[in-house]
C-alpha cells in the first residue's frame, strides 16, 4: 500500500519538463523532493494531483491506477495537495475553509487542533490573515479531508523561516498519523531533516534518490546532485 | 408626467432583476451572461406559441417556458464549464454573445414574424394612489416583481452565507481550480447555477409588463438595460443592481412623458452606462494626471 510513480514523464508545451521519475511514497513517511528552480518539481507534483496528465508512465495509489482520474476523483480517493502560493479561499472564513473538506465534526476538530492559534481567528475571512496563518489554514484544510497521501508544494514560499519552522513539526505529526507525505521544498536542509526518503531533481531528471541523511551530511554530494553531475 | 414616470417603476424593477441575475452569474460563474434575456425570451415565445396554437392554459405554458429557459441556460453553462473551465471572463462572456445571436437566429426561424406582445400572468392593479390630482396605479406585476427581486437578493445571500452548498459556490467563485483539487464538484455546481438563472429569468418574464418589448430581438437586448443596472452595483452589490434598474426604468418613464424626447427614452441606458464608467474612472484619470 503506497503511492507509486512508475517512470513518469511530464510534458508542457515543447517537450518534457521532467522525465522517467520512479518514486514510492509510503504511508507514515515523508519523502522530500528538492532541486533548483525550474527543475520540474511542481510539474511532477501536479501530475500526481491530476492538474496535468503525465505524457508517459503511471501513478498508482494503493494498487489503483489513478493516472487518468480527474482532480476531483483523486481528491475523493484520498489525495490532498497544498499548492504553491497559499491557495486559501479568500472570501471564506477559517471555519468555512475547513468545512469544505471536513466530512465530520471530528475531522474538523482534529484539523483545528493542529494549529490552536487559529481558534481566535476562526470567524475571520482568510484574506485578513497573515501569510503564515493562511498557510496554516491550507494545511489544516488538507488534513481535514483525512487524506491517505499529502502533497506539499513549496509551503515555505513567501514565508519567514521562523514561520516555516512552526509548520514542520505539524507535517511530521501528520505523517506519524499514517499519512504519506511528499514534501517539495526550497529550504532543503530543513525539509530533508524530517524526511525518510530524499530525491533531488535537476533539469527534469532525477540526480539523486536515497537517504536524506547521506545527502545532508555530504556537502559535495548535495552540490553534485543540485548541479546534476 | 407623474403617471408615466411612475409607470417606469415596473420595467425598472424588471431591469433590476436582470441586473441581479447578471451580478450573481458574474460572481459565481465568472461570466457576464449576455444570453440571460435570450434564454428567457426563447422559453417565453415557446410558451406564447403554445397558447396561440395549442390553446394551452397560460400558467402551463409559462411552466413549459420556464423548463425550456432553464434547460437552454444549462446547456450554455455546460458548454462553458466543459470546454472553457479555466478561460478568462472575457472569453467565457464572448460565448454567451454567440449564444445570444444563435438563439435570436433560431427564434426568427421558429417564430417568424410573430411579434406579439407577451401577456403578463397578472393583469390587474392592486392599488390606486392619488397624488397631485392624478391616480398612480400599482399593478400586481410591480408588486410580484418587487417581491421576487427581494426573494432573489435575500435568498441568495442566505444560501451563500448559511449553507454548505453556498460555501462551495463561494469557493468556486474564489478559486475554481483550487476548489476542484479539494474535491468540489465544480462542473455540476456551475451548470446548476446556469439552470437556476435561466429558470429565474423565465419567472420574471412571466410578470414582465407588456409595454417593454414586442419582438424577440429587442426582448433579448433588454440584457443591455440589465447590464447597466448591474454596473450601478459594480457587478458586486445586488441591492445597488436593483436600485440601478429602478433608476433606469423611472428615468425612461420620465423621458417618455416629454413629447419632444419620448423617442429617445432608450438612450437613458446608454447615458447611464457612460456616466457610471466615467465616474468609476475618475480616480484613474486623477492618478494619470498626477
Amino acid at each position: 500500500m503506497s503511492l507509486v510513480l512508475n517512470d513518469v514523464t511530464v510534458s508542457r508545451g515543447v517537450g518534457p519538463v521532467i522525465s522517467n521519475v520512479t518514486l514510492e511514497i509510503k504511508p507514515g513517511e515523508i519523502t522530500t523532493l528538492v532541486g533548483p528552480n525550474g527543475a520540474g518539481k511542481t510539474s511532477l507534483i501536479e501530475s500526481i494531483a491530476g492538474v496535468i496528465i503525465p505524457s508517459a508512465g503511471s501513478v498508482v495509489m494503493n494498487d489503483v491506477d489513478i493516472t487518468k482520474f480527474s482532480k476531483r476523483k483523486r481528491a475523493r480517493s484520498g489525495l490532498a495537495i497544498v499548492e504553491q502560493g497559499r491557495m486559501i479561499f479568500p472570501s471564506l472564513t477559517v471555519r468555512e475553509n475547513l468545512q469544505l473538506t471536513a466530512r465530520t465534526k471530528a475531522d474538523f476538530d482534529e484539523a483545528m487542533a493542529l494549529f490552536p492559534e487559529l481558534e481566535k481567528r476562526i470567524n475571520n475571512n482568510t484574506v485578513l490573515l497573515s501569510g503564515g496563518e493562511q498557510q496554516m489554514v491550507v494545511l489544516a484544510r488538507a488534513f481535514a479531508s483525512k487524506p491517505k497521501y499529502l502533497l506539499l508544494d513549496e509551503m515555505s514560499l513567501g514565508l519567514a523561516p521562523v514561520v516555516f519552522m512552526r509548520l514542520l513539526p505539524v507535517i511530521e505529526g501528520i505523517a506519524k498519523s499514517g499519512v504519506g507525505v511528499l514534501l517539495v521544498e526550497q529550504f532543503a536542509h530543513l525539509a530533508l531533516g524530517i524526511a525518510s526518503d530524499a530525491m533531488v531533481v535537476t533539469s527534469g531528471r532525477v540526480s539523486y534518490h536515497g537517504s536524506p541523511k547521506k545527502l545532508t551530511s555530504d556537502a559535495e554530494l548535495m552540490r553534485k546532485s543540485y548541479m546534476g553531475e | 408626467m407623474l403617471v408615466t414616470t411612475f409607470a417606469g417603476l415596473t420595467p425598472g424593477v424588471f431591469y433590476g432583476i436582470i441586473g441581479i441575475l447578471l451580478t450573481l452569474m458574474s460572481q459565481l460563474t465568472r461570466t457576464v451572461n449576455f444570453s440571460q434575456m435570450a434564454v428567457g425570451m426563447f422559453g417565453g415565445y415557446v410558451g406564447m406559441t403554445m397558447i396561440q396554437k395549442l390553446k394551452v392554459d397560460m400558467w402551463l405554458a409559462a411552466f413549459v417556458g420556464l423548463i425550456i429557459a432553464a434547460a437552454l441556460s444549462g446547456i450554455i453553462g455546460w458548454i462553458i464549464a466543459t470546454w472553457l473551465p479555466n478561460a478568462q471572463i472575457a472569453t467565457r462572456s464572448a460565448v454567451t454573445v454567440a449564444a445570444l445571436l444563435l438563439i435570436v437566429s433560431v427564434s426568427s426561424v421558429l417564430f417568424g414574424a410573430n411579434h406579439s406582445n407577451f401577456k403578463p400572468l397578472l393583469q390587474t392593479n392592486v392599488a390606486e394612489i392619488p397624488v397631485a390630482g392624478v391616480k398612480l396605479f400599482v399593478s400586481q406585476n410591480l408588486v410580484v416583481l418587487l417581491l421576487f427581486a427581494l426573494v432573489i437578493i435575500i435568498g441568495s445571500s442566505l444560501l451563500l452565507k448559511r449553507t454548505m452548498f453556498g460555501v462551495r459556490l463561494r469557493a468556486i467563485s474564489d478559486r475554481q481550480a483550487a476548489a476542484e483539487l479539494i474535491g468540489v464538484n465544480v462542473k455540476v455546481l456551475n451548470v446548476g447555477v446556469w439552470v437556476v438563472s435561466g429558470a429565474l429569468i423565465s419567472i420574471a418574464i412571466s410578470f414582465m409588463p407588456n409595454t417593454i418589448s414586442n419582438d424577440y430581438i429587442s426582448f433579448s437586448l433588454l440584457v443591455i438595460a440589465g447590464s447597466a443596472a448591474a454596473l450601478v452595483g459594480s457587478f458586486k452589490n445586488l441591492w445597488l443592481a436593483l436600485l440601478g434598474g429602478v433608476i433606469i426604468g423611472v428615468l425612461q418613464g420620465f423621458v417618455a412623458s416629454l413629447p419632444a424626447f419620448a423617442a429617445y427614452k432608450e438612450w437613458v441606458t446608454f447615458i447611464l452606462i457612460l456616466v457610471f464608467l466615467l465616474w468609476n474612472q475618475r480616480k484613474e484619470v486623477w492618478d494619470v494626471a498626477r
